[in-house]
């Protein structure tokens, strides 16, 4: 429960993170990180084809994306601060969801529990990434090395500029 | 995945990844590694398919599952040894990104390996995405203004179809549990009402007509080719849309068993387009000024023909839909680094600025020449024989107006790049023209060995047929 808490403050963490970031490329980092905490509370919970596909799609590739349209933005654009006031109050909501979330969500995650029985016995993290979808790592690792070709290509440019 | 032919998908992922750290210093030593890297693939397939003895038992020795694959794999390979060969030599020195661009050429050779391999739904579908982040980061590596507008269409036109896909992908899951190729096959062949599945397939149809650029989903396709970095969009026109679109429709075409009318309405939909796409793409090709954006209209009707083969799905027509695919890599790979050679040589691609070219460089000419006449379907050379099955296996199937107008655009190809040789490459001298000499050697080596594959695939057809039938004999069966 330790474990399933801890991931939860986490995938918070993270997406306040995100949001309130004040360089993109940090904002899709942080959002990678929410999707990988969400995949993990995914597989806890007994669901291990919707953790890898969240693995696959969200963490991997839609990140990928992002890294790529961040590096095509000029760096004239990041020159005008954007207002920060409306982040300062974001704190604040967060907080007053989590007192919110501590009285009633416990009840909302007991009626979800209840609903395991179709994901159920479908293996370990393990299992479902090296036996099920082996071919997919491949691609994960393909599409982080594009990634990193991305970044490769198109920045240089930019800087150079 | 198809575990014989991982290694077409590692050795270029790996070369990819050394080659920035060998080439920091020596940026030559990019050039080197990517072509050497691509051309021991191609030799290696070589050897196991056009081996004599192979040949003269019919292939028997290659396993069944491995046949179609291994085509597709051959002319990844070729066409990406033909563009990385030619940037070798038409990139200029100093480059920033030299290095990135080889890397970015050789992870999207793996992404295609990949794609052709698998047997899996999602699995494709990551493989399909690597695909199009390396496309999207290639077609800008000519950071002009027309580059990175074909890049953002590119990206904003595929993406959608992406999550189409995956929303299919996910329907899916759930109504066949499962995500292998073979399920659905059986799914479609047993008595179950295929409604859901096929609902579920028709989203991932959707969403590959748009990656092949399809019409009316056609709209990215001519400003990518156009603006991208010129041997990019020889490797994207001749390779990549192609995998990442049309190899896609005719495999989901083969598993929803088109041609035993299980999905009748899809396939009539996907002939529709397919014919739509002909008609469209050629008349919209006869009205351009600019080389390259006459070619992506060209493309755009050469992969009508593969659809509408696609949707019928009869196995003479899967036939001419695999053979159309493998001769649209070689011709229009020809054409489009035949249009970098004229635009790094005379400066533009413009046809109305642009005549004479012939006297000056007659090898592109020529090597045109050659390609276009095996676009248009003109005997011996290898588009005639693809187009004739196309348009037989229509005729076979009682589609007797789709193959009349099949072959009647077939005529207005002809017509649009009979105009076009005219106004680049003869008649009266421009003033571009004066100062335009015949690029150099190495430049003209990847067009001549594509013409000389285009000949000889159409004069020594009948042991390719032996080839091509049992590819699609096993894709159907």
């Amino acid at each position: 429960m330790t474990y399933h808490n801890l991931l939860f403050t986490l995938a918070v963490l993270f997406a306040l993170w995100a949001v309130m970031a004040k360089k993109l490329l940090t904002s899709a980092i942080m959002l990678a990180l929410v999707s990988v905490t969400v995949s993990l509370i995914f597989f806890n919970l007994g669901a291990p084809w919707a953790g890898v596909f969240e693995l696959s799609v969200c963490a991997g590739l839609i990140t990928v994306l992002f890294i790529g349209a961040v590096s095509l933005i000029r760096s004239t654009e990041e020159k005008h601060p954007e207002s920060r006031a409306p982040f300062y109050a974001l704190p604040l909501a967060a907080a007053i969801f989590a007192i919110a979330g501590w009285f009633y969500l416990p009840a909302f995650f007991d009626e979800l529990a209840s609903w395991r029985r179709l994901a159920d016995g479908s293996g370990t993290i393990g299992t479902a990434l090296w036996d099920l979808r082996r071919p997919d790592l491949l691609g994960q690792v393909l599409m982080l090395a594009a990634g990193v070709f991305v970044i490769k290509s198109v920045f240089p440019r930019r800087t150079e500029k | 995945m198809d575990k014989g032919l991982l290694a077409y998908l590692l050795i270029p992922l790996l070369s990819a990844v050394i080659i920035p750290f060998a080439a920091r210093n020596r940026p030559r030593l990019a050039d080197i590694l990517a072509n050497v890297t691509l051309l021991a693939g191609l030799v290696n397939i070589a050897w196991m398919v056009l081996r004599p003895s192979v040949v003269a038992d019919g292939f028997a020795d290659i396993p069944g599952d491995m046949l179609f694959p291994l085509l597709l794999v051959g002319a990844i390979y070729l066409v990406a040894l033909c563009v990385t060969f030619f940037s070798a030599w038409f990139m200029e020195e100093g480059q920033p990104n030299r290095a990135a661009y080889y890397s970015l050429i050789l992870a999207s050779v793996s992404a295609m390996t990949g794609v052709v391999t698998t047997t899996d739904f999602f699995t494709l579908y990551v493989f399909i995405e690597v695909l199009a982040v390396t496309s999207f980061a290639l077609i800008t590596t000519d950071d002009s203004r027309g580059g990175i507008e074909g890049a953002l269409k590119y990206f904003f036109l595929t993406f959608p179809a992406s999550a189409l896909i995956i929303a299919g992908i996910s329907i899916l899951l759930i109504v066949l549990g499962d995500l292998q190729f073979e399920t659905l096959r059986i799914f479609m062949a047993s008595d179950v009402p295929p409604g859901p599945a096929v609902f579920a397939a028709a989203l991932i149809m959707l969403g590959f007509l748009i990656k092949a650029g399809v019409v009316p989903f056609h709209a990215w396709t001519p400003d990518a080719y156009q603006g991208a970095y010129a041997p990019v969009s020889a490797h994207l026109a001749g390779i990549v849309t192609k995998i990442s679109g049309v190899y896609a429709i005719v495999k989901l075409g083969t598993l929803l068993r088109f041609f035993d009318g299980r999905a009748s309405a899809l396939s009539e939909m996907v002939m529709f387009l397919g014919l739509l796409s002909i008609a469209v793409g050629a008349l919209a090709a006869l009205r351009q000024k600019d080389f390259k954006r006459m070619l992506a209209f060209s493309s755009i009707s050469q992969v009508g023909y593969i659809v509408l083969a696609a949707g019928l799905g009869t196995p003479l027509a899967v036939i001419g839909a695999v053979f159309h695919l493998f001769n649209h890599a070689t011709f229009k790979t020809v054409l489009f680094l035949n249009s970098a050679s004229v635009e790094k040589s005379a400066g533009t691609t413009d046809m109305e600025k642009l005549g004479g070219l012939e006297h000056s460089m007659p090898w592109t000419s020529w090597t045109s020449v050659i390609a276009l006449l095996s676009t248009a379907g003109v005997p011996p050379l290898s588009g005639f024989w693809s187009k004739l099955l196309i348009i037989l296996a229509l005729w076979e199937a009682g589609l007797r107006g789709y193959a009349g107008l099949a072959l009647l655009f077939s005529i207005v190809t002809l017509a649009y790049f009979m105009v076009m040789q005219r106004k680049i490459f003869f008649g009266r001298k421009s003033q571009a023209a004066e100062s335009a000499p015949e690029v150099s050697a190495p430049l003209l080596a990847p067009a001549v060995l594509m013409s000389a594959v285009i000949v000889a695939l159409g004069l020594l057809f009948p042991y390719f047929y032996t080839y091509v039938k049992m590819v699609a004999e096993r894709i159907i069966l």
